[in-house]
């Protein structure tokens, strides 16, 4: 058991923490925050310069074929300085889901989205508010037309292509649908995160074979890709962001005076933080034990459920904590804790919540299938099983 | 990175688990009670037959009779006998006493004392607390003063685990008043049935006998069965407290992993209310989310274990996975409780108990963690002044 980054992933953690020091630092996040379209091109073009974009791309398609492990790393530091864009809808998810695609197909979309010049999220989620693949409705003929809608579409308004999640020939079927293409129109969602969210409407938006991923009814494998991809990064994110939180409020603990002493010379805000760390480093031991895992092939869906599981719990357990002990000051809008708490979440709403993931991890501990035919408890206490003349 | 055992380790965990199927953990006479810390009940025969296998004293240095294997095999062997239920309970206090003594022992304790160690014949009880020292430990009265050869100790001990059927106590005394509170307190090594000394049983609100409390009227000591540098005692403690928190719960996290698996299967094949608590929703989301919790726990352990083994500074990472080792068992047991309804009242002696009839033990006993070895607000305390640097409430 070892818990030491390699040397090249402490590389990659300190010269993303010092990028993003100086070319990421709250001031932009805040304003990005504010800003319309909530995207620093800059910012992106110099993730794409350190190769950020193309970790998860093979060497040859102009990647560098790093691991999930190594992307989990990089992401904690993105969580850190709260990074905004849609570096996990496409250079982790759709990236997942595309290098399991033709070799045509990955040539034409892998090469720029590792050099940061296209753009691609998943159009997975419908009215079901469900990451569940077997919850997808939407239908089409392949090639054909497809009409519907898709929801909680990320960063629509960046991307190039959509990567929808179809019903067809008795399975999934994962299609790239270019943004420009006609019938398609998205429509911005008000939200309280600080990501961008659309609806995405299809109107009789032409489908071709060229532009499946693998095969018609052979979309599940990439999708689940993708969606573990997405659930450990989301998770690496929080984690980050959950330390920000938590270095935030332990120095505003020792700096702030009440009573003539720092108020973290109080128990009870000592004891507040010491729940912080926990938190914080048990959600991170989760996160990179299934990381490795994934990364060294291993079955790792329990593992990685766990991992999303707990750290969306823990992380708003201490985005809320923090919030206690900075008191109003947090509640501003110029104070940046309110980015970390919607970031987390955000993230934790992202490639399925706890309830999801907990399904998941009941039945890799073994737990039978659920019966549906099981029959709710009837309560004698309750109205309806009392019987006539009873009180 | 990487969260797997090493081949060594797999090979050794196949060897335990050989030695668990030839020698089935409810075959051992058990002496003292299982206080459900994960270690099991106390057992004499048990721990012999560990000895038999070498394994009491593989890691040490080979000049005392050991090994040199690396320390992770002793949580691969801890871990393994979790998941069986194994009753090693005497095992940690031992390993952590061979510790001490190798690191700063005198001759005679390495003569003596880790031979009796590696056979499984000596067994240790702590004696740290007293009715007015718990959580403030510098508050002790216990003296020891010299006379001669031998140093003559005076007080009163109490909360001491398996006193009454231990061989050895490690008593922590005051030797001389000093201005610095935390200094002139040394620590020995006295033999259970040395004059003076009278072990008394307390009885706990499980019914039965774990903890004993010690009184020590003009005990005498060699001088040479002292444990460390005379006066420099509270640096050994807080030294051993970091190590005792991490040897006395590293093998929580197995076994609630335990107990989980019977709950799983309970779950599976019983009925309740007229249906599978497997097919309850919510019974499968608490039994799910307990499980990561339990798995985040094992990880806790083995960063620290990292570190230790690594040479790393521990500040507060042993703290906070006691703290969670102890909460986490808590929640099992309400857990479990809640799971098996009103079969999880019933204890071993009753007709119709479940899982053994050990739900209301481990429930009760429960209670105890977050108290002894360190209470859930001291630890707290300990995390946020040495973990983060927050300013200690003594200023």
């Amino acid at each position: 058991m070892d818990f030491r980054p390699s040397a090249p992933q402490q590389l990659l953690v300190s010269t993303a923490r010092q990028f993003l020091g100086a070319r990421c630092p709250i001031e932009l996040v805040q304003r990005l925050a504010l800003d319309e379209r909530g995207f620093d091109e800059t910012l992106w073009r110099g993730m794409a310069e350190l190769g950020w974009q193309g970790l998860l791309v093979p060497a040859e398609l102009g990647g560098s074929g790093g691991s999930l492990l190594d992307v989990v790393l990089l992401v904690e530091e993105m969580g850190r300085a709260c990074v905004p864009g849609p570096f996990i809808p496409s250079a982790v998810a759709a990236t997942s889901a595309l290098a399991a695609a033709d070799p045509s197909l990955q040539k034409r979309t892998l090469p720029a989205m590792a050099d940061g010049a296209r753009i691609v999220t998943l159009a997975l989620v419908e009215e079901g508010v469900s990451f569940d693949p077997d919850a997808v409705t939407l239908t089409s003929d392949v090639p054909g037309h497809l009409t519907g809608r898709k929801l909680f579409v990320e960063d629509a308004h960046l991307a190039d292509d959509l990567l929808v999640a179809v019903r067809s020939a008795d399975d999934l079927t994962l299609v790239l649908v270019p943004t420009d293409r006609a019938g398609v129109t998205r429509v911005p969602l008000d939200t309280a995160g600080t990501g961008r969210l659309f609806e995405v409407i299809f109107d009789g938006v032409a489908v071709g074979v060229d532009d499946v991923v693998g095969a018609p009814g052979h979309g599940r494998a990439p999708l689940v890709r993708a969606l573990r991809a997405g659930a450990l990064t989301r998770a690496a994110e929080i984690v980050g962001a959950a330390q920000r939180v938590l270095e935030l409020t332990v120095e505003h603990a020792k700096t702030r005076v009440q009573g003539g002493r720092p108020i973290g010379g109080h128990q009870a805000i000592q004891h507040a933080c010491a729940d912080l760390v926990r938190d914080v480093d048990a959600s991170r031991g989760l996160l990179y034990s299934a990381a490795w895992k994934a990364a060294e092939g291993e079955a790792a869906e329990g593992d990685i459920a766990m991992a999303k599981a707990y750290a969306g719990e823990a992380g708003l357990q201490v985005a809320r904590r923090g919030h206690q002990i900075l008191g109003a000051i947090g509640y501003c809008e110029e104070h940046p804790m309110h980015l970390f708490h919607k970031r987390i979440l955000a993230a934790s709403l992202d490639f399925g919540d706890a309830d999801l993931h907990l399904e998941t991890v009941a039945q890799a501990i073994g737990l039978a299938p659920l019966a549906l035919s099981a029959k709710p408890v009837a309560s004698p206490f309750h109205a309806s099983g009392s019987r006539r003349g009873d009180p | 990175m990487d969260f797997a055992r090493t081949a060594e380790e797999e090979v050794f965990a196949s060897d335990v688990r050989r030695f668990l199927a030839a020698h089935p953990p409810e075959s051992f006479a058990l002496d003292g009670m299982d206080a459900g810390y994960g270690s099991g009940a106390h057992s004499r025969e048990f721990l012999a037959a560990l000895a038999a296998q070498g394994w009491l004293s593989m890691c040490w240095p080979k000049a005392y009779g050991g090994q040199e294997r690396p320390m992770f095999l002793k949580l691969v062997l801890m871990e393994e006998l979790a998941l069986a239920g194994a009753p090693f309970g005497p095992l940690a206090g031992g390993w952590q006493t061979a510790d001490a003594i190798i690191e700063y022992g005198t001759d005679r304790l390495r003569r003596e004392i880790l031979p009796k160690i590696a056979s499984g014949e000596a067994t240790f009880w702590q004696g740290y607390s007293e009715p007015d020292a718990g959580s403030d430990l510098l508050a002790l009265k216990t003296t020891a003063r010299r006379d001669g050869d031998h140093w003559v100790i005076r007080g009163h001990k109490i909360w001491s685990s398996h006193a009454g059927i231990s061989s050895y106590g490690l008593v922590f005394t005051r030797t001389s008043q000093e201005a610095r509170r935390s200094r002139g307190f040394s620590m020995f090594v006295v033999a259970n049935g040395t004059p003076g000394m009278d072990v008394r049983p307390i009885r706990s609100l499980t019914g039965g006998v774990y903890h004993y409390e010690v009184f020590l009227d003009d005990v005498r000591v060699p001088a040479d069965l002292m444990l460390g540098p005379e006066g420099e005692g509270f640096v050994a403690l807080l030294n051993g407290l970091d190590s005792d928190r991490f040897w006395g719960r590293f093998y929580k996290a197995p076994a609630l992993e335990r107990v989980l698996r019977q709950l799983v299967d309970h779950a599976n094949t019983t009925a309740a209310d007229g249906r599978r608590p497997a097919d309850n929703p919510v019974v499968r989301r608490r039994l799910a989310h307990m499980a990561t919790q339990i798995a985040a726990l094992r990880l806790m352990f083995y960063r620290a274990a990292c570190l230790i083994r690594d040479g790393g500074s521990i500040t507060y990472e042993t703290a906070v996975a006691k703290v969670m080792a102890d909460e986490t068992g808590q929640r099992l047991a309400q857990l479990g409780v809640d799971v098996l309804g009103l079969w999880g009242s019933l204890r071993e002696r009753s007709p119709w108990a479940r899982l053994g009839g050990r739900m209301p033990d481990t429930y009760l006993t429960s209670l105890g963690h977050t108290i002894a070895g360190g209470t859930a607000e001291i630890l707290r305390t300990t995390v946020a002044v040495r973990g983060l640097g927050l300013p200690s409430v003594r200023g």
